[in-house]
């Protein structure tokens, strides 16, 4: 039997490199090599970073960059759809059309809350990345926290702006066990809390990012391209705006206001322009540090190509920046622009509405521009130019505006940014914006006059209202001066305070500026929401969108009776797996309906 | 006499031997036989073992001498012919006379046939699981390329479909049906080449859109290397490859070498391929005429097509001011410029051979095979060595080694479908401007300026037209190419550990190590003569990427077989341990802007600029035990069991191990004593049961935890992201199945005859692409365990065993056809809900329903009625001034004339009128409600589609889809007849598929006239004024009609019978032959896939349906027809 104990040996050989193998447990547990493991993350202050800029760069994502600019501006009397061209996105002109159904993609929502759950990502983790990694402080940190606070809480404003009750979590999602049908928060609720968060984390905020020796570092484009101290106070001031809590709103205003003016003193005091320099500036913008043409040349407009194309202007707070030259480095081009306003080759599907273009050619009754700036006012060049027959949306498809104003009739000549290569900044706040909504703040604090008042209590009321009035006034007629294509301004090219001074004919005056100024950039419809909102009718939106071309009248009367209507309705897809979600009543879902049904 | 010589020659050495009674150090002798002496005769020194340990040659006298180790070996004479001795070392001269071995009688060898798969090496009659299978003598001499050609209609419950007809594709398989609804899990049966699992990597690729990879695998065997091909169909069979196996299991067994004379065949197979042609398309001019009227009807505009607006129709000359005209006069046949006949030619060598140590079988195949479509060229070199070598009775080591390379050159368009669409009246070569003859360059359509666009008012080919390359110039310039290298080298160790027969307990121990390489390259330009576009809109595209693949497996397999002392009982177990490894990498590298004109400089990184660049990394790795046994009571009472447990790397900690268990038996009625007087005309009679599980993991690593990655930059600043929900419980899929099978066997195997009923049912079904509420920042997560569904069928085959025998003629037959049902027993609501599509109410649109206790495939549209004779305004006008009642009756006497007219009907069919007496137009999807859904239509007219308004609420809309029938077959399976008479052999293969539904897409583009794609004949027979009958509705452009909607226009019946295959085989008398030195030539011609019997009007009738959706045509190359010449010879 010595061959068979031999054999056994070789069993128990066998079995022992068998169970040799099986005995690593390890052999089953295997690492990623292109991506990292939450085990191995979040360890030092450059993760942080990463996943911040993470947040900006989805915000400059093709999806959530064409939602901004279609919830803020397709529905309004600024936009029309461009001929044929439109028929490459039925989607949105269905949204031109007013037939907004749940199946619409525009009403999706993920990049959004993809931003969201990024923020919420980092704040879950941060604070663990500072008890281990000793470079990060915790000024870094509460920094961190500021930022993406801002960023998060920017994102929910732009859904209760779309869509009024939107799910609503500071927890981020990591795990699939955790409960995602969350119902939708109220619109007050969901404004307070973003109050709430900001007024908590705006002193931990970034107030200067450190500049260039010689100012051509890309890090020169943080103070406008990150969130600071003063785009936290900007969105501050607007969610008060909002709120109806206009004594707030003026305080953050005048705050963005006044650190934008030491900034510009600053700046001032090393580049030490001349006297006649400072004393045409003053004349035209007063001590608000806009960005200004060269103002003793006839050329005007540039102004305009230095905030959007050139971007990091002294007078923008908080912008989306993008690669200057996209093409070449492979970074994001602004494509939602290029494919909505245009580009080289590329025909937009959006161009300036009929309306608009008739308001343009019209000498006298303007509704949008007034008639006092005759021809010349810049915008009419800068936003859509009526005049042109490759209608573009200058103002972000152009690299170089320049109005030759010599004549009495100025002429606008464009460089039209390529089809890949266009890298206009995405505002989201610049200081004319914060001057406006200051302006609005002022004009609703006044108090109106009516037929039941007595002569008595309307002088009271006169005198109460008159610095209100004139600080008004003078905060929209900067914004006004700045644009007009005029050399040397006299009293009877700018416009005159007598014209404006009553509430409502300042209110009317300071939307009106408002609305030719942010035109395009995916303001006026949450405007016009705002506007409902505070007013509790529709009247405004009624008007506005009766102004369209392709709405049918009779329709737009009913359908906007309903305050439901001025929001978006949730998307098919998302009420699907969110029972919890109420559908908006004013949209259909867009599915299975009946003749008899709705009869 | 000679034989008492040798006997007492013998003793007298034996006494020799026992007087020198001292250790023997070497042995010397004389061979001999018969003849004579014998010269290159064997002598070994042999162990206990049997192993050799020493050997010598005996000279030209027979003369040899040997040292001897150690005197307790055995001494060995053998040569090749005659009978070998073994004797004891017990003396040192042996002279011998070997008998020869073909002196002996005849003596009758019992030897069971035996399972050859992964498991036990089970007697043939024992196996208690459902399997099936062939051996490919069947197919020896068929014009196919790949195994799953030949198997289609062979095996019952095994559906195959071919994805298309160009080279290299693949085909869609399933087994019993699938046993998943989702895409990312891959629903094709296993496939296992001589126990070897092909391990390619295939993380982040949608499963079902990998078919081609996948079955690269089934391309990489010449079919001309496999001895058989099994399928194991039930749990039971499947137990032991657990998870792998969840969709079933083929197990191909190679041929390796036999014992004998070194033999070399040779093989050369000529293919000649054609494609079926589908439907018949217009020619330039009625092309143009279809056009104007397209563009004519939806605003009745006679401007809408003149030539200021479409100049490209109107048949203009060089006075026209419209520098292309020329181009535009054509009647060009597209489909006939981009097809040709194909050309295939297969070459294989084999040298097989081996003597009493070592076997081998070396192959060497070339194949070059030209498309049915110009340009498509594939050449294959294949090579697999297997080897056998017996070091001992005890050991047997074994290497095979397999190579392939493929080298692909595609075509970079679907040129087909380019050559259905494109407009006829476009010349293919750009025609002289003066003269208007051919010139040698292609003519590519050319783009408008913005300023021509404005002057024509918009540019109605912008969509279609101008983006359509011109196929033939494609063909020709573009360059696509993939090439693969597979190697797969194998070493294998038997060792007999105990007793070496049936008497002696046994234990054998298999080890193998096996590896897979797989390297791939794809190359890629596209000129910028193809395109006009500018230079700045990157031109000159190329492309350049590589991937390989390095899989690592080892087995280890203990086998014991005890022997009992009652024959009665037979036992055999099994232990396995496996373990898997693998890697992959593949990098890629995009550019545009080649200095190239021409295609000389074809590669991106020749000077042009770099668009993108990506690589990726990935391994996997798995470890497997199997235990399985099989017992059998006097050969008649079987039980089998096996469990097995899988480790993975997919799940987490908690659930990385899945068990898989099974049980099956077998009760062999026809052997139990009181059958015995059914035989011989019952042989067989055996029902077997069998119960097994087991499960499917998900196609992707890392679920179980939070990964983050790379994400864009935002100015400076490096950036990453989460990129995933963590799946924190997700379990392994498991599928319970049940299985009776019923095998009946009459006279002595002559006519086989199997039954199968099953019931499987998979629970915790993965579901890929589960959709989340996005409020959590994602829109899906991959994985989600959900849901319940089940197959039941039952399938049935016949083969036979030389059926008919007269004389020299022989038949066989074989018949299956199987069937089987699924349905969906348990679904979360959400996900039910998620996986029902929206009705959009655009044409073309299909519509997915999956409802709970309904199988899915089910096809949803609208009754067709026909084509609307009258327009809604004659009617209008006509009744104008009448009465309710005059209406009424004029209506009874417009419709008892056959008449049709676009107006609301009620349900006794009387017309609906509105407010003054006024008929109530048909209308699409209206709604009352001012939301401004659809104002465009203003309702159906004259010369549009009629559907049926079911519930005759005067408007069509979701309300009147109806169920218009499945995709599933209700029977599919073929047969086959084998004649055979002397030296000739005459064999045929049939299949079919019954009672399936397809949705003809192709046929629904090629009668739309929506757009300006190029039609089908059909639509001369459209609708062109009042009163013309006919199906096919009038050509509107645009979208402003609903002529195409999905209804049962469209929906057509799928059953098919398709002669797969008739061939006639001749081999002639080898003792022709001899005197040439060959021992066989055989000549063989075929016919592959001659016909189909069809009612289906599209091109064929083979048309895949993969999960939830229903089976649509989208006019894919069909599979080719093809004529086969063949000849082997053995030398």
């Amino acid at each position: 039997m010595k061959i068979m104990k031999k054999n056994y040996y070789h069993i128990i050989c066998a079995i022992c490199v068998i169970c040799g193998f099986s005995s690593c447990a390890d052999f089953l547990e295997i690492k990623p090599q292109s991506e990292i493991i939450l085990e191995d993350f979040w360890n030092e202050k450059a993760d942080v970073d990463n996943v911040v800029a993470g947040c900006y760069s989805l915000l400059q994502d093709d999806g959530v960059r064409r939602r901004m600019m279609i919830w803020g501006e397709a529905r309004s009397e600024n936009v029309m759809a461009n001929g044929v061209a439109i028929n490459g996105d039925v989607d949105l002109h269905n949204i031109l059309k007013e037939n907004i159904t749940a199946m619409n993609k525009y009403t999706t929502w993920n990049g959004f809350y993809d931003v969201i759950n990024r923020c919420n990502t980092v704040l879950k983790y941060a604070p663990e990345v500072a008890a281990k990694d000793p470079a990060y402080t915790t000024g870094d940190l509460n920094a961190t926290i500021a930022e993406v606070t801002a960023l998060r809480s920017l994102c929910y404003f732009y859904l209760i702006r779309a869509f009024r009750d939107v799910p609503f979590s500071r927890e981020a999602f990591t795990d699939d066990n955790q409960t995602m049908d969350l119902p939708a928060t109220p619109f007050g609720t969901v404004l307070d809390y973003l109050i709430e968060d900001l007024e908590a984390v705006q002193d931990g905020a970034v107030k200067r990012y450190p500049e260039s020796e010689n100012g051509s570092s890309d890090k020169d484009r943080y103070q406008t391209g990150r969130i600071t101290q003063d785009a936290i106070h900007a969105m501050l001031c607007e969610l008060y705006l909002w709120k109806g809590d206009y004594d707030n709103c003026i305080r953050y205003a005048d705050l963005v206001i006044k650190s934008k003016q030491d900034m510009e003193e600053e700046k001032e005091q090393r580049r030490r322009s001349s006297a006649e320099t400072k004393a045409l500036v003053k004349l035209r913008l007063g001590d608000y540090p806009l960005v200004y043409d060269n103002l003793t040349s006839t050329t005007f407009g540039e102004a305009y190509s230095e905030i959007f194309a050139t971007g990091s202007s002294k007078e923008t707070v908080f912008e989306l920046s993008y690669d200057k030259s996209p093409s070449q480095s492979g970074l994001p081009a602004n494509s939602a622009v290029v494919s909505l306003y245009g580009g080289s080759t590329r025909t937009p599907l959006l161009v300036g509405s009929k309306y608009l273009k008739e308001d343009i050619e019209a000498t006298s009754q303007r509704t949008v521009y007034e008639d006092a700036n005759k021809k010349l006012d810049a915008r009419m060049y800068t936003n859509c130019d009526a005049t042109s027959d490759a209608p573009r949306i200058r103002k972000m498809a152009s690299s170089r505006i320049s109005i030759n104003a010599s004549t009495s009739s100025p002429k606008a000549d464009y460089n039209t940014y390529a089809d890949n290569n266009n890298s206009s900044s995405w505002i989201f706040y610049r200081l004319p914006d914060i001057m406006l909504m200051k302006a609005e703040a002022l004009c609703e604090k006044m108090r109106s006059t009516n037929e039941e008042t007595t002569a008595e209590e309307d002088s009271i009321i006169a005198a109460y209202n008159k610095p209100l009035l004139e600080k008004a006034f003078e905060l929209a007629n900067v914004v006004n001066k700045r644009s007009i294509c005029k050399k040397d301004l006299t009293g009877a090219d700018t416009l005159q305070f007598a014209n404006y001074a009553s509430k409502d004919l300042m209110t009317k005056f300071v939307k009106r500026e408002r609305q030719r100024e942010l035109m395009y950039e995916g303001k006026r419809w949450f405007d016009l929401v705002r506007y409902s909102l505070r007013a509790g009718n529709t009247d405004e939106v009624i008007e506005a969108v009766g102004h369209r071309e392709d709405v049918n009248k009779g329709f737009v009367q009913n359908f906007f009776k309903k305050m439901d209507a001025i929001f978006w309705p949730y998307n098919i897809d998302e009420m699907k797996v969110n029972r919890n979600l109420v559908p908006n009543p004013s949209f259909s879902s867009g599915e299975n309906s009946s003749y008899e049904k709705t009869n | 006499m000679r034989r008492i010589k040798f006997i007492i020659m013998s003793m007298a050495l034996l006494f020799a031997m026992t007087a020198g009674a001292q250790t023997i150090t070497s042995v010397h002798g004389t061979l001999s036989d018969d003849m004579g002496p014998l010269m290159g005769a064997t002598v070994c020194e042999i162990d206990g073992n049997g192993r050799i340990i020493n050997s010598a040659i005996t000279d030209l006298n027979g003369n040899f001498t040997m040292k001897v180790k150690n005197p307790k070996d055995k001494i060995r004479f053998s040569y090749v012919g005659l009978k070998t001795q073994t004797l004891p070392i017990n003396k040192t001269t042996y002279n011998l006379t070997l008998s020869s071995a073909t002196q002996i009688k005849e003596v009758v060898v019992k030897s069971k046939k035996r399972a050859t798969g992964n498991g036990l090496p089970i007697p043939e009659r024992e196996i208690s699981s459902a399997t099936q299978t062939i051996s490919t003598k069947e197919f020896e001499g068929l014009g196919i390329t790949s195994i799953d050609e030949a198997l289609q209609g062979r095996i019952a419950g095994l559906d195959i479909i071919s994805n298309s007809g160009n080279l290299g594709s693949g085909s869609t398989m399933r087994l019993r049906g699938a046993s998943s609804l989702s895409s990312l899990t891959d629903s094709n049966p296993l496939i296992v080449v001589d126990g070897n699992i092909r391990e390619v990597n295939l993380d982040g690729f949608d499963m079902a859109g990998a078919n081609d990879e996948k079955f690269a695998e089934l391309l990489n065997i010449n079919p001309e290397d496999i001895a058989s091909i099994t399928v194991l169909k039930d749990a039971a069979a499947t137990a032991v490859y657990g998870s792998q196996g969840g969709n079933g299991v083929i197990e191909l067994t190679t041929k390796r070498g036999v014992r004998g004379k070194p033999k070399v065949t040779y093989s050369l197979k000529l293919t000649g391929t054609y494609q079926p042609e589908g439907y018949d398309l217009l020619s330039g001019d009625d092309y143009t005429m279809m056009l104007k009227e397209a563009y004519f009807n939806p605003r009745q505009d006679d401007n809408a097509s003149d030539k200021e607006r479409i100049p490209e129709i109107n048949y203009l000359d060089d006075t026209d001011n419209f520098t292309e005209w020329r181009q535009y006069r054509d009647n060009t046949d597209w489909r006939d410029a981009v097809t040709q006949w194909g050309l295939r030619q297969n070459h294989y060598v084999t040298i097989s051979g081996g003597g009493e140590k070592a076997n081998f079988r070396i192959g060497a195949g070339y194949d070059h095979e030209k498309g049915t479509m110009i340009e498509q060229v594939l050449n294959r070199f294949s090579t697999r060595v297997n080897l056998d070598y017996t070091v001992s009775e005890r050991i047997r080591v074994s290497t095979n080694f397999s190579l392939t390379y493929t080298k692909n050159d595609q075509n970079s368009d679907d040129l087909l479908s380019i050559a259905l669409k494109k407009m006829p009246n476009l010349s293919i070569y750009e025609k002289d401007p003066v003269t208007g003859e051919n010139t040698d360059s292609y003519y590519t359509v050319l783009q408008l300026t913005e300023a021509e666009k404005a002057a024509r008012g918009g540019d109605v080919f912008a969509g279609d037209q101008r983006n359509y390359v011109n196929p033939v110039a494609s063909a020709y310039l573009a360059k696509k190419q993939h090439r693969s290298y597979d190697m797969n080298p194998e070493l294998i160790i038997n060792y007999n550990l105990l007793g070496l027969d049936e008497d002696h307990w046994q234990l054998s121990w298999r080890g193998s190590v096996y590896m897979n390489i797989a390297n791939h390259y794809n190359d890629s330009f596209y000129p910028q003569e193809l395109v006009s576009k500018k230079w700045e809109d990157k031109v000159n595209l190329s492309g350049a990427s590589s991937s390989k693949s390095v899989s690592f497996n080892t087995k280890h397999t203990l086998t014991l077989t005890p022997a009992f002392t009652n024959k009665d009982h037979s036992l055999m177990m099994m232990g396995r341990f496996e373990l898997t490894s693998g890697n992959s990498s593949s990098q890629s590298t995009d550019g545009y802007g080649l200095p190239s004109s021409g295609g000389v400089i074809v590669s991106p990184s020749a000077g042009g600029l770099i668009s993108g660049m990506s690589s990726g990394y990935s391994q996997w790795r798995s470890m497997y035990y199997t235990f399985s046994m099989h017992y059998a009571f006097k050969g008649r009472y079987v039980i089998d069991a096996t469990l097995r447990a899988d480790g993975t790397t997919k799940f987490g900690p908690d659930s990385r191990w899945g068990y898989f268990p099974s049980v099956s038996a077998k009760w062999i009625i026809s052997d139990e004593p009181w059958m015995q007087w059914a035989k011989p005309t019952l042989s067989m009679l055996a029902i077997r049961p069998s119960w097994g599980r087991v499960g499917n993991q998900p196609s992707q690593n890392y679920l179980y935890t939070s990964k983050y990655g790379s994400t864009t930059r935002y100015i400076d600043m490096a950036a990453m992201k989460p990129l995933n929900i963590r799946l924190s419980d997700l379990k392994w899929q498991r599928v319970t199945s049940y299985n009776l099978g019923l095998d009946i066997h009459f006279f002595d195997e002559k006519l086989n005859l199997t039954i199968e009923g099953y019931q499987s049912t998979t629970t915790d079904m993965l579901m890929g692409g589960f959709r989340i509420p996005s409020n959590t920042g994602f829109t899906t997560v991959p994985y989600h365990n959900n849901g319940k569904m089940r197959n039941t069928g039952w399938e049935f085959h016949i083969n036979t065993n030389q059926l008919v025998k007269a004389g020299k003629f022989t038949m066989d037959m074989n018949v299956n056809f199987g069937n089987n049902r699924n349905e969906i027993l348990e679904m979360d609501p959400y996900i039910l809900e998620n996986k029902n599509s929206v009705y959009g109410y655009a044409n073309g649109e299909t519509l997915t329903r999956v409802q709970l206790h309904n199988p899915f495939g089910a096809i949803y549209g609208f009754k067709y009625l026909g084509v609307y004779q009258y327009n809604y305004n004659t009617v209008k006008n006509a009744v104008e001034g009448m009465t309710k009642d005059e209406i009424y009756a004029w209506w009874r006497e417009f419709t008892a004339q056959g008449k049709t007219a676009p107006v609301a009907v009620n349900a006794d069919g009387d017309i609906v009128l509105e407010g003054n007496n006024v008929p109530k137009r048909m209308m699409y999807d209206y709604r009352s409600d001012d939301t401004g859904h659809d104002g465009s239509f203003p309702g159906f007219n004259g010369g549009d589609a009629i559907y049926a308004d079911l519930n005759n609420d005067g408007q069509i809309n979701a309300l009147d889809i109806t169920y218009l029938g499945s995709s599933l077959p209700k029977l599919t399976g073929g047969f086959g007849f084998t004649f055979s008479y002397g030296a000739w052999r005459l064999s045929t293969q049939f299949t079919y598929r019954v009672g399936n539904k397809i949705i003809n897409k192709a046929r629904l583009s090629a009668e739309a006239m929506t757009g300006n794609d190029n039609q089908s004949q059909a639509v001369n027979y459209r609708w062109r004024q009042e009163g013309d009958v006919t199906v096919i509705p009038r050509a509107m452009n645009g979208n402003t009609n609903f002529n195409t909607l999905i209804s049962d226009r469209f929906v057509e019946d799928g059953s098919y019978l398709r002669m797969s295959y008739a061939q006639l085989n001749y081999s002639i008398n080898k003792k022709h032959l001899t005197w040439i030195g060959l021992n066989r030539i055989s000549f063989y011609g075929s016919v592959n896939n001659p016909f189909v019997l069809t009612k289906y009007s599209g091109v064929d009738p083979d048309i895949a349906f993969g999960g939830e959706s229903p089976a649509i045509d989208w006019a894919q190359t069909p599979r080719s027809r093809s004529f086969t010449l063949g000849v082997t010879v053995d030398f």
